[in-house]
């Protein structure tokens, strides 16, 4: 038998590296989705021991049959949400960092209040959401009468349910989105500035010329990541709304959680939930598409 | 005195208040957002020490009346509050752990490491960004019920052992670091662990201090699995404990929000503090994946 | 990261394949037929430990662990160990999964009334009749709704538990200085509540004259159903919704709606902004589960609170609520034989009063009634006389795999009716047509 080469070696002791974290992957990722796409050739109901092979027959309902209208429905309200989620995090975010963006006294700590939210448990901050956007007796129509509006049916209105689960899913992460301009904007070398001081640039200018330019490694990023993790909220919907008004917030993961815990519809759920995966793929596909070639952040 | 230093003069005090100006403008913007950020937290905690009738009152109050902590005794009489702490801090400690002996090597392997199709699979550990629990916990459920793993610690950590997030941050921190660090190490024999441990994180310290509060935060948060696949009490753990608390029954809930919000405070105070602590290197820590 | 984020694209699907070879399926097998009756088969032989799943949260504590207590120490078999899983629906979430895992099935369960339809159809639950018939255990004591409630298709696959039924709490006081009573038939509810709504100067609502719940159909069902509704059709197919007598009683309530003197309850926290309007003389009535009395009755300090069954026609139907107890299949049958002694226990005369006694819920047996015990309770809790006067009247849920998706649609069409303004004509046929697909698909 041939000895191993030490450099053949160091490469497997390399891989071996990354085996551990491969291996949950592919077990708790990769190997759910492969049984969700067996699933969604079955008509399993998930109460029921047997199930047997329909072929397409999921697929059809999803995309030609009766299944069509919620696709659509969880589409458009995952999309408003998302980009709800993303104007917050990269717009809000980016103002806030021009704000806190100095050294003053008192500033570090107000950056962190700013940020915290991010940490505080979904299962907490939705509660008292919940009881702050209550119609009687909740503290922001309270706020609303005392400047002169009539009080707002928050969470039972059709018109403002998204938005009321927007303003907790804001407060959460528009911080984030402030610490990582922030982050970025401390990296910009001081000399740039320096230079258009000299050339009697204003505020405004060097913004726009410079720190905007420069940031948009950091606003592709941001919106990556926000746009994925904007595409799994669940938790914040299904404590606020649980799907309701009329279906105004029934996002995707959340109609996938219905089919298979309340309809029992096992198959539906595999079907959709592969549907909204390719969705996914699709889209971050298509944001790489449009972003080649503006920016070069492969290191 | 002449007219053009007068109005040289003049002109500085112009540019010195309206510095003065901006300064105190965005202190005034700063502060502002700063109360609005708090404002829930607050209401959160003045919530849980009001009586359950001022709670209730059309006209809220912005301080309580009365100061109830008794609440905080009610709800730890309700339910088993010392319970859930020990389970959450297991499991937070189960899942933090996981991450980042997985993260570190993983970020390791996939930045300075050198082996055939290494790109390739760093993407099937970005896909799995793509993926939330709420679809794939079945088949996980499933299988975790023939292993026998509800109702334990194993249970509740493993889905959480890896997180793509660490690694991908670790990653890219690992990659800014110069090769002739490692080169210089393994010259004086320093073998991969070493490497790994004793050179590379300690050079990227704010970011490990970063992602692992974020490891820390996630992994006491968790809810969605741990509500699953821990059902009884003996390994129940805080968010889903605090559930508990709403007084429903046959799905009618009631009106006890001091003693919920009472609740909510228990639950995220170890995450504020270990916030306070490590916040300071936040700033550097997100620095170098944000760039990338 | 955009190279590696496009590259993740085909890493995605291609590891999926693989991750497929790597770990084998498992399939399904059938579960075992249940075996002959023969009374020696359903004995408890050896000593055994067993779990009882239930939703009844810590301020029902003592009790719980009292009856628990109770069980344990007059057999020495049994060990039974009480868990409190969540509300019905963390109930129902949890036990679909362990059912779907066929591992970590507690030993009996409770389940809320509507699932019991979904339950028995797909098999969860195990065949009471053999241990009703081999043990001699008294079922025709429960009323004949409740054993119906509690079946699937001639299976009793349950036990009716903790049994309530929809009523109409109102205040008693109010209602004696107004001189006005609940009314007996639905036609006059419009003069009624013409009567008992109070207006604010601007024309707003002081007092509502009653609230309808609209997080679920449970509480105004019956309604349509007195009025000759059939919201299954006998085809199993189809609805009646939107028949003349259901657009009549849509346009009712929505007419109560309209005048301000009623409104419909919808969203998260809906029931207890209800509650809390009653408790704080806000509405003269709300429809709500004979389950909360010692609730109401507990918070309602100023003021008598009343119970009245629901305004009818010539029939005077309501449904069963609550919840039933059911033994899954799945077990062995140690653990299921231990479970029918506790569940038998559970249900007994003695055991039940102590239930209803202790919750807001009904005394289920029927010789209950009869009783020194049922007029010592009657003595105690008056207002139940409505229910014990009624007690035929108690029908069982319709039964229906499509149930919980015709009855989303129809919150969501009323609560759009209702709430936001949008006309009834039209598009209740458009409701009709969506709960017809989701009855046929669901058959399916």
């Amino acid at each position: 038998m041939k000895s191993i080469k030490p450099r053949t070696l160091d490469h497997l002791k390399d891989f071996g590296c990354t085996v551990p974290a491969l291996v949950l992957i592919l077990i708790f990722t990769y190997w759910p989705i492969v049984r969700l796409i067996q699933i969604s050739f079955t008509n399993w109901n998930l109460l029921n021991d047997s199930y047997k092979y329909v072929g397409f027959k999921n697929w059809k309902w999803l995309f030609t049959g009766s299944g069509t209208k919620y696709l659509l429905n969880s589409l458009k309200a995952t999309v408003i949400y998302s980009c709800g989620e993303i104007l917050i995090t990269l717009l809000g975010g980016l103002i806030l960092a021009l704000i806190f963006n100095t050294e003053h006294p008192g500033y570090n700590v107000m950056r962190a209040v700013v940020f915290m939210p991010k940490y505080v448990a979904m299962s907490s901050a939705a509660v008292v959401f919940l009881w702050m956007l209550n119609t009687q007796y909740g503290v922001f129509n309270y706020f609303l009468t005392q400047l002169g509006f009539k009080p707002v049916d928050w969470l039972q209105d059709s018109h403002t349910a998204m938005l009321s689960v927007l303003m907790l899913t804001g407060w959460r992460a528009i911080g984030y989105g402030m610490i990582i301009y922030l982050a970025a904007m401390r990296s910009i070398s001081k000399d740039y500035y320096e230079a258009a001081e000299l050339d009697g640039a204003t505020y405004w200018q060097r913004l726009r010329l410079i720190t905007l330019p420069l940031l948009t490694p950091t606003t592709l990023f941001l919106f990556v990541t926000t746009f994925l993790s904007s595409m799994k909220v669940f938790q914040s919907i299904d404590i606020l709304t649980g799907g309701g008004p009329y279906r105004s917030t029934e996002v995707f993961v959340y109609k996938i959680y219905q089919y298979a815990m309340v309809d029992f519809r096992m198959d539906r759920a595999a079907t959709m939930a592969l549907a909204f995966f390719l969705l996914l793929l699709l889209c971050t596909a298509a944001t790489m598409r449009i972003s080649r070639g503006k920016v070069n952040y492969e290191s | 005195m002449n007219k053009k230093t007068e109005s040289l003069h003049e002109l500085e005090v112009r540019a010195l208040r309206r510095r003065w100006f901006f300064t105190v403008l965005q202190y005034l913007m700063a502060i502002i957002v700063t109360l609005v950020a708090l404002f829930p937290l607050y209401w959160m905690l003045i919530s849980s020490v009001k009586s359950q009738d001022e709670v209730l009152r059309l006209v809220p109050t912005f301080w309580p009346h009365e100061f109830h902590f008794e609440n905080y005794l009610h709800v730890m009489q309700k339910v088993n509050f010392g319970k859930y702490y020990l389970n959450t801090i297991i499991m937070t400690a189960g899942i933090m752990f996981g991450e980042i002996v997985t993260g570190i090597f993983a970020a390791y392997g996939f930045s300075k490491g050198n082996f055939r199709y290494k790109n390739t699979l760093f993407l099937v550990v970005l896909g799995a960004l793509m993926i939330p629990i709420q679809v794939t916990f079945i088949p996980i459920y499933i299988m975790f019920a023939r292993l026998h793993l509800t109702d334990t610690y194993l249970g509740l950590i493993l889905p959480s052992a890896v997180s793509p997030y660490y690694i991908f941050m670790l990653r890219q921190s690992f990659m800014a670091i110069d090769d002739s660090y490692i080169d210089a190490a393994k010259i004086d024999g320093v073998g991969k662990v070493g490497i790994i441990v004793k050179v590379l994180t300690p050079m990227c310290k704010s970011t490990l201090f970063t992602v692992t509060l974020v490891t820390f935060t996630s992994g006491w948060n968790n809810y969605f699995w741990p509500k699953i696949i821990a059902k009884e009490e003996s390994h129940r753990v805080l968010t889903v404990g605090l559930a508990k608390l709403k007084e429903t029954f046959a799905g009618q809930d009631t009106m006890n929000n001091h003693e919920i919000m009472a609740g909510a405070v228990m639950a995220i105070l170890p995450v504020v503090i270990v916030f306070f602590i490590f916040q300071k290197y936040m700033l550097t820590g997100y620095s170098k994946a944000a760039m990338k | 990261m955009k190279q590696l984020m496009r590259r993740s694209m085909l890493a995605f699907l291609a590891t999926s394949m693989v991750a497929g070879g790597l770990f084998a399926q498992g399939g399904k097998e059938a579960a075992p037929k249940a075996a002959a009756n023969d009374a020696s088969k359903y004995e408890v032989t050896a000593p055994i430990e067993i779990t009882w799943w239930h939703a009844l949260e810590n301020q029902y504590q003592p009790l719980v662990d009292e009856i628990v207590n109770n069980f344990n120490a007059k057999q020495d078999k049994i060990k039974v160990k009480a868990e409190y899983i969540g509300d019905y629906a963390t109930v129902n979430e949890t036990l679909v999964a362990a059912q779907a895992a066929g591992q970590g099935l507690p030993a009996l369960v409770v389940a809320n009334t509507p699932y019991v339809a979904q339950y028995g159809a797909a098999g969860l639950c195990e065949d009471l009749n053999p241990y009703i018939k081999a043990t001699g255990f008294d079922i025709e004591d429960f009323g004949e709704g409740m054993i119906k409630a509690s079946s699937y298709e001639d299976k009793q696959v349950s036990l009716p538990f903790l049994i309530s039924t929809q009523v109409m709490y109102y205040n008693k006081t109010m209602a004696d200085a107004k001189g006005i009573t609940i009314p007996a038939y639905f036609k006059d509810m419009d003069s009624f509540l013409e009567k008992a709504t109070e207006y604010n100067a601007d024309g707003s609502t002081k007092v509502w004259g009653t609230i309808v719940p609209g997080w679920d159909q449970w509480y105004f069902e019956t309604f349509f159903l007195n009025n000759g509704v059939n919201i299954i059709n006998p085809d199993r197919k189809t609805t009646d919704l939107n028949g003349p007598a259901a657009v009549e009683t849509t346009k009712t309530m929505g007419n109560w709606m309209k005048k301000g003197q009623a409104y419909f309850a919808t969203g998260k926290g809906a029931s207890a902004n209800m509650r809390q309007a009653f408790i704080e003389q806000k509405a003269f009535s709300v429809l709500h589960t004979s389950s909360l009395y010692n609730t109401y009755v507990d918070r309602c300090k100023d003021f008598e609170v009343g119970m009245a069954w629901f305004p009818a026609t010539d029939t005077r139907k309501q449904e069963i609520g609550g919840c039933v107890l059911l033994i899954p299949a799945k077990n062995d049958q140690q653990t299921k034989n231990a479970a029918w002694q506790f569940l038998s226990y559970l249900c007994s005369k003695d055991v039940n009063m102590k239930w209803a006694e202790g919750t807001g819920y009904m005394p289920t047996r029927k010789s209950v009634l009869e009783t020194e015990e049922g007029k010592a309770f009657l003595a105690k809790k008056p207002a139940f006389q409505c229910i014990f006067d009624n007690l035929d009247n108690i029908y069982p849920r319709i039964q229906h795999a499509g149930w919980n998706q015709l009855a989303s649609i129809w919150k969501s069409y009323l609560a759009q009716f209702y709430n936001e303004g949008k006309p009834i004509e039209g598009n209740i046929d458009q409701m009709a047509e969506e709960i017809d697909e989701a009855l046929e698909d669901s058959l399916q």
